[in-house]
């Protein structure tokens, strides 16, 4: 066997190229979104405002509830659906990547988990604007029960949000894998995507299956729940149980050490299916 | 620059001792799917027909040679000759089947007109989206942008999305951006060709001054003449096997005395 190998001796670091690459394309991807548009940026913020608005109306008036689980029912909307769109976002944006970047692929020398991590990290940045369409929200209802300012939100920066990004980064290796291969994935992942926002509790809550336990059981099974529940619990100002970061970390690590082999191990073949 | 890091292996081969480009018995295989297939139904239809062919296709042959610096080398041959493969081997974009290569030094490829840009951003986020694919950061491409705009003469346009330049404006971005970062080794496939004659006449000088300077040209021509006239030697390839390499004079010769005689 003879040995292979291509080997760069270079002076600039590899990281470094790599990681300048990946705030320069965060950094683009953040900006073009909103592109020719009016109100530019400021929709970053708009959007999961208005979306929001759209769904509080529409659900508080089918289910007729205010609150729940002890949150004002807007602020319950708003805090699950800004966790799930950055699932949504970072997917959603990954699946094609390495697809629609083939160009730069087989032109430039560049890591290939670039693309997927500067979608996940673009998505991250959306989640950081929405949080403050949700704080403008928390505002507005400050007096309403179970909305009010905690310190244990800070918590979404360190225990909640590298658990989850590492969770929404596996899934996006997956996906963009499987693309390269058999483009069926897309429809598949769109039907897939609106199947998994209803079982995440987004605009109910478990309350809804009390007493029947095999939802309950299946509601449980999904990822998305512990990290909705999550992030809800911090809003309502108490520390998670042990459990839930368990099942955070548990996840977050499980999914992204799935993504990451698989993507490893099929990368030197991807130039040749595109 | 700021960060550069200076090994004994880099610092032999800046003074000639080791080559800056080692290429050690590489072969390169293409399996060509028989046809292309891209959806679940057809792969399993295939599969389970046992139809799931592939043609072996041999780019590249047992290839060896050497670069040392300073010595810039143009490789001649027919389309699908198999330059722009050994190009992207070089480059570290592609593994080779067998054999190795070893690149001491940085390299910028230029394999291809907006390769490494993004069309939907102007030409001024290009500048900095390319350079930190060069390994540049924000604020080291800012001390360059001025000397870049100025070479490619679209100081006018910088503002203006890539997908509304021409593409001797896309090369003229491209082509100041890789001279800019002075590269240890450029490589170049065929995009010169469309700058107009003042652009070529520019970039030709601007060769000749980097060259004096130190990097070394790797380029791909179907014009031997252009080659004659930018590199010291060159390197002729027929279906993937090398023909010549030797003076790039007399392997010019021999390639278009080749060429006339089809």
């Amino acid at each position: 066997m003879q040995k292979k190998y291509v080997e760069v001796v270079d002076n600039k670091k590899k990281f470094q190229r790599s990681w300048n690459t990946l705030l320069s394309m965060v950094n683009r991807n953040v900006r073009n979104q909103y592109r020719n548009s009016v109100l530019g940026i400021l929709w970053t913020v708009l959007n999961p405002l208005l979306n929001m608005i759209v769904i509080s109306c529409v659900f508080s008036l089918i289910l007729g509830r205010n609150e729940l689980e002890g949150i004002y029912f807007p602020v319950y909307v708003l805090s699950g659906n800004i966790v799930f769109g950055l699932l949504r976002n970072s997917t959603v944006n990954s699946l094609p990547c390495i697809v629609n970047n083939y160009d730069l692929l087989s032109k430039t020398r560049i890591v290939h988990e670039i693309f997927p991590l500067s979608n996940v990290f673009s998505a991250t940045v959306n989640f950081f604007f929405s949080m403050i369409a949700l704080c403008l929200v928390m505002v507005i209802f400050i007096a309403k029960p179970g909305v009010g300012f905690h310190y244990s939100m800070l918590m979404t920066f360190v225990p909640f949000l590298p658990a989850f990004i590492l969770f929404c980064l596996g899934v996006s290796f997956v996906l963009s894998t499987i693309y390269i291969r058999f483009r069926d994935i897309k429809h598949i992942y769109d039907i897939v995507l609106t199947l998994w926002m209803y079982l995440t509790p987004i605009f109910y809550s478990l309350e809804l299956v009390e007493g029947h336990k095999t939802a309950t059981a299946i509601l449980k099974l999904n990822p998305m729940f512990h990290y909705v529940t999550y992030f809800r619990t911090l809003l309502t100002g108490s520390v998670p149980s042990l459990f839930a970061h368990g099942m955070i970390f548990a996840w977050g690590f499980g999914m992204f050490a799935v993504g990451f082999l698989i993507f490893h191990f099929s990368k030197k073949k991807f130039l040749l299916y595109i | 620059m700021e960060n550069e890091i200076l090994t004994p292996e880099i610092e032999q081969t800046n003074a000639g001792v080791l080559p800056l480009v080692e290429v050690k018995d590489v072969s390169m295989r293409f399996r060509l799917p028989t046809e292309k297939i891209d959806n679940v139904k057809e792969f399993f239809i295939k599969l389970v027909q046992r139809k799931l062919k592939y043609e072996d296709f041999w780019v590249l042959k047992n290839i060896s040679f050497e670069i040392h610096r300073g010595e810039s080398v143009g490789i001649l041959g027919r389309n699908g000759a198999g330059k722009s493969t050994l190009l992207k081997l070089i480059s570290g974009i592609v593994e080779p089947t067998n054999g190795s290569i070893r690149v001491r030094g940085n390299i910028v490829p230029l394999l291809k007109l907006g390769a490494g840009f993004d069309m939907n951003a102007t030409g001024k986020e290009n500048v900095f989206l390319n350079g930190a694919m060069l390994g540049f950061s924000k604020k080291e491409m800012q001390a360059r942008y001025d000397s870049i705009v100025e070479f490619a003469e679209l100081g006018r346009f910088m503002n203006v999305p890539l997908k509304n330049y021409s593409s001797g404006m896309l090369t003229r971005l491209g082509f100041a951006i890789a001279v800019d970062v002075k590269p240890d080794l450029l490589i170049i496939d065929e995009i010169l060709a469309v700058g107009d004659a003042p652009f070529q006449k520019k970039c030709a000088a601007k060769i000749e001054e980097l060259q004096k300077g130190g990097t070394t040209f790797l380029l791909v021509s179907h014009n031997a003449a252009q080659v004659k006239k930018l590199c010291k030697s060159a390197l002729w390839i027929k279906n993937g096997e090398i023909v010549m390499y030797d003076d790039a004079e007399k392997v010019s010769d021999a390639y278009a005395a080749d060429c006339n005689k089809q």
